[in-house]
Parts: structure tokens; sequence; C-alpha cells
């Protein structure tokens, strides 16, 4: 074994057996050279430490080993990097998050490029669990979860993580390591492929909050991944709102000023769905046709246009009491009443309106949505929404406090002299 | 009928789907899956299953395309075409009673929709909906008290109200209430 490498098994070794894991981080993160240079004696080393043991050293040996050794055919490095994940000390790693995050992050680079992505989503389940605080807070593992399960078409365990909202995000700087905190690319990433789940699992208003949250983070320069979740934000707030939701104030007036000319052919399609014609808007999606198939939208752009032809029905519900089927059909541009009374159908049972179909005449009823204002399912339903306001409103004074307390804060409001830019007004948002 | 609750099992299939080896399980667990997202009516985890099932399963497997189409008419709503697929195939032992259980799913769904969409209904509509023989359809429609009109053949339906049985117990109430209040005190 090569010296240096000597020097590092030991120093690892040391350093562990005494505790001193802050010096222990300090002095790996300037290994990098030396682990660099002996990439092909890194098996040797691995053999020598413990996964649990000795999880900071390992960390940073397997971390050079998915970036300086080219796959070769006999590869064992997922394996390994399985087993470390399985049993390395979540306390020592969270000295070194960054590195931990990154760790998981060639991991999902590598799982994509040989295209078995869902291997790695139990595993990366494992990694956040290891990293994280508490349930609620963010790592930017989680990008890599989404990202996999994405990839793989297999959704149900990013659902587990994306039903918790986030409170808090983990703070990815090791002591050693001066750059950045957490990387608002994968900050944008998460809530960009959560969204993406959401829409795939057709829970379309979970979708669009996420993609809310995406298009609303502050931000000066143009983000890919923003510009591609506000062409979404726009199709899903069509298909569940049947109108374009307004932008909410807070985002950055970079939306605006850049954003929305960059994707202007889907300011044209929510136009021409609001004029609820859908000869229009037809003709607006095939013109754009080339655009939307590129940014790979098109299956949703076609489920706006079969959208519209039920907001036609739920329009006709505020004007008619009884239509025939045939009525419906044409009012709506439907070829035939057997599709209108299938549309009506749908959508009675989507409890998207509430009819009734009388076959022996053809014709439909529309009813008044049924009283539903009273027994204990609407009472059960309070409780939850009242109990959801508590937790939200204990979040606020919670964070208020942090605030209140915050050295820069305090110098801040109470310094008065220096105080040329934020005020309190700006810090409290 | 008995509704049979296939959660654990299912939960159980998508770990044994995430923990394989080689990334990608035995075949009967693609079909016992599969099965019992349609028997959920969990058609889009059913269509991303179907997606992510290896090629190589599924050509050797043609009962799990067997499976997945009576899944694509589901999306579609072609209740005839749901009944005529669910019975041209005999399943394997594997999947033959969930298979089953699918069947009785989808014939209680499209009863309950009849109840609530229509107010009057040609037999043969309601016929072809619960896959079911006119002669035996005409009998449970008069067990469930929907009156036929012997000359037109119009069945009329009675919407059923649905009704939970959501009680609490007024203990936990009460301490739910207390929670608000001194929530709003404070």
């Amino acid at each position: 074994m090569a010296s240096p490498l000597e020097h590092f098994v030991n120093t690892v070794r040391t350093q562990t057996i005494n505790g001193t894991f802050r010096e222990l981080v300090e002095y790996l993160s300037k290994t990098n050279e030396i682990l660099q240079k002996n990439s092909q004696h890194l098996d040797n080393v691995l053999e020598t430490l413990d996964f649990q043991q000795h999880s900071l050293g390992v960390l940073y040996l397997l971390c050079a080993k998915f970036n300086y050794i080219n796959p070769t055919a006999q590869d064992n490095r997922f394996t390994q990097a399985q087993g470390f994940i399985q049993d390395c000390n979540g306390e020592q790693i969270r000295l070194a998050p960054d590195v931990f995050a990154e760790l998981c992050h060639l991991i999902t680079k590598y799982l994509t490029e040989i295209k078995q992505p869902m291997k790695g989503i139990d595993l990366m389940r494992k990694a956040i669990a290891k990293l994280r605080l508490f349930d609620a807070q963010l790592t930017s593992i989680h990008a890599d979860l989404c990202q996999l399960c994405l990839l793989a078409k297999c959704f149900k365990p990013a659902l587990e993580i994306l039903n918790i909202d986030i409170t808090g995000i983990c703070q990815e700087t090791s002591s050693s390591s001066n750059n950045s905190q957490f990387d608002a690319k994968y900050f944008l990433l998460y809530f960009y492929y959560g969204g993406m789940i959401y829409l795939a699992l057709k829970n379309l208003d979970r979708a669009l909050y996420f993609f809310e949250v995406a298009i609303t983070i502050p931000a000066h320069a143009v983000s890919h991944v923003m510009l591609e979740a506000y062409k979404k934000y726009v199709i899903v707030s069509l298909l569940l709102h049947g109108k374009e939701q307004p932008i909410p104030k807070y985002a950055s007036h970079v939306v605006n000023r850049f954003i929305k000319p960059l994707s202007q052919p889907y300011g044209a399609l929510a136009a021409a769905f609001e004029l609820n014609n859908n000869l229009e808007l037809n003709n607006v999606i095939n013109k754009h046709t080339e655009v939307f198939a590129r940014d790979h939208n098109l299956g949703l752009v076609k489920q706006v246009s079969s959208v519209l032809y039920k907001k036609n029905i739920q329009r006709l519900t505020k004007t008619f009491l009884t239509l025939s089927l045939s009525d419906v059909a044409s009012r709506v541009g439907l070829q035939s009443p057997s599709d209108a009374e299938r549309y009506i159908l749908y959508m009675i049972e989507e409890k998207q309106i509430y009819a009734t179909i009388n076959q022996k005449d053809g014709m439909v009823i529309f009813l008044d949505e049924p009283d539903k204002h009273s027994g204990s399912e609407v009472l059960k339903e309070l409780e939850t929404e009242l109990s959801l306001c508590m937790e939200l409103d204990k979040q606020i004074l919670a964070m208020d406090c942090d605030i209140q307390v915050n050295p820069q804060f305090v110098r801040k409001a109470t310094g008065g002299q220096d105080d040329e830019q934020p005020n309190k007004s700006t810090y409290a948002m | 009928m008995d509704f049979p609750d296939f959660t654990q099992l299912m939960v159980d299939l998508e770990k044994q789907e995430l923990e394989a080896p080689n990334g990608g399980a035995s075949p009967q667990v693609y079909e016992q899956l599969l099965a019992i997202y349609l028997y959920n009516h969990d058609l889009c985890n059913a269509k991303y299953l179907w997606k992510r099932t290896p090629a190589q399963i599924k050509s050797s497997n043609p009962e799990l395309s067997h499976i997945w189409t009576i899944g694509q008419f589901m999306w579609k709503k072609d209740y005839p075409a749901i009944y005529r697929s669910l019975n041209s195939v005999t399943w394997s032992d594997t999947v033959a009673d969930i298979m089953l259980k699918v069947q009785e799913s989808v014939q209680n769904r499209a009863v309950e929709l009849i109840s609530q969409a229509y107010s009057s209904i040609r037999l043969e509509t309601v016929c072809a909906m619960t896959g079911l023989s006119a002669e035996t359809c005409s009998k449970a429609c008069l067990e469930k008290q929907w009156q036929i009109e012997a000359d037109t053949q119009i069945v009329h339906p009675i919407r059923s109200n649905a009704e939970s049985a959501g009680q609490t117990n007024s203990e936990d109430q009460l301490y739910k209430l207390t929670d608000f209040v001194s929530f709003l005190e404070n």
C-alpha cells in the first residue's frame, strides 16, 4: 500500500478512536488529491476500514471512487455504497452532510447511466432517513429520490416523502467547506419532480402547489427548471380550475419579465381555453404542436382539450335545469348525443356535476349540489382542517420566535445607525 | 359479498419489487400487484407498473398482458370489453382469486354509478355495464327494488344514499373541542 494512503488510514483510525470528528473532517477534506492519485488502491483501503466505525473515512473514499475511477466490467462500487448507506453512522455523516449528499448524487447519476433507477429507490430512502434530523426536513437527496422514482416509473415510495410538508432545510455545509449552503438547484428539482409525480398520479391539487412553490422561489436569473415548472403550472391550473391561476404576488419579477414571454404558446393556450371554444383551442394546439411536443407536454395539452368539454358541460348546469342529450352535444360541440352521455356519466362518477340521465326521453336533469352540510362527515372534515390551521399557526409562531432572537435581526431592528437596507418588514418576510 | 383486504399483500409485493436484486422481481409479483391495483381501481399506479415491467417478463408471461388489457378497458370505461376479457381467459392460480374480486368490484362500481346517474335506463345498458345476462339482470334489479317497465324494458333505479358510519366517540370529540377552544383563547 502506498504510504500516503497508510497515513490516511492511520489518521482516520486514531481520530475516530479519540472522537475528534471535526478535526477528522477537516483533514479528510484536504485528502482529495491523495485519493485521486492513488485511486487504484482505494479498494485495499476500504477493506481496512469499518463502515459503521469509520463512516467518515469510508464516505470520502467512496466519493473518490465514484469520482475518479472509470467503471470496469467488475464494478463493485454500487454494492459497496449500498452496504455503506445501510450501515453508516448517522452522527458521523451529519458532520459532512455535503459529502454524503454528493455521494448520493453520484450514485443517482451512476444508476441513471446504467439505466437501473429501480435499484436506488430504497437506498435513497434510507439515505434520507440517515441524514435528516426530523421528518419535515428537506435534504438535497430528496431530489435524487424523486428523479429515480420518475425514471423507474415507480411513484409510491416517493409519495411517502412528498406527502410531508417541508418546514426545514438541512444545512448542507460541513465545518471544512466554505462553498454554498443548500444548492438551489436541488430545491427547485425537488419541487419540479415532485409536481410531476403528483401530476402522473392525477393528484392535480398537490401538483399545482408543488409547481407554485417552484416558480415562487426568489430568483434573479431565469432557471430552466423554473421555466419548465411555469409551463406545467399553466397547464395544471387549466386542468384543475379551468382558468389560468394568477401567479402569487411574492413570486420574483423574473417570472413576469422573462419566463412569461419565453413560454408564449402556453399563454396562448390559456387564452384560447378561456374563450370556451373548442375550435379556437384546437387551432392553438395545432399551431404550437411542435413546441408542446418538444417540451414533452403534448399529452397534457391533449388533456386540456378534453377538459374543455367538461367545463362547458359544467357551465350548462348553471343555465339549464333539464336539457336533452342532443342539445348538450350540439352546445358543447360534441359529435353525438351518446358522446355527451359518456362525458356526463364520467363527470357524475367524478362528482364534478350533479345530474341524472333519463335514457327513456334522452334528457339530462341537472340537480343542485346535494345538501351535505350536516352529518358527521362534515364535522370530521372541519376537525381536520382546524387542526391543520392550528398546526400552521404553531409553526408561524415558532418561526417568528426564531427571528425575534436572531442576533442579526435584533441588531438591525434596534441598531438604527447602520440600517440602510433591510428594515423590519422585509426581514419578516 | 365480502371484500378482502389486499393492502398487506400489496405492501409486501411493492417491497419485493423494490428489493429485487437486479431491478426485476419475479413475474408473479408483477401479476399479483397489477391485479390488486385494478381491484382498488388504482389505474394510475397500474399503468405505471405496466410501463416499468421489464420487457422480457412481459413477453414470457402472456397472462400479465391479459391483465393489463382489462386495465386499459377500465381506463376507457368500456364495460362490455372489461367483462369480455375477464371471462375469456382462464386465470392461473396466482391471480385467479384476485381477478374474481376485480370483477366483483367493477360490477359494484357500475351498479353504484347507475343508481347515482340514471333516473331511467334501458335494460340492455344495465346488462352491458354489469356484464350480466338480461334475465339475471332483471332479477337483480327487482331485488334492489328497481322497477322495470315490461313493455319498454326501461329500468328505474333508486338513488341510494351512501351513509358512512363514521361514528366518533363523544370523549374523543370533547377532547378535540377543548383543543380548539384553548387554541382560540390563546
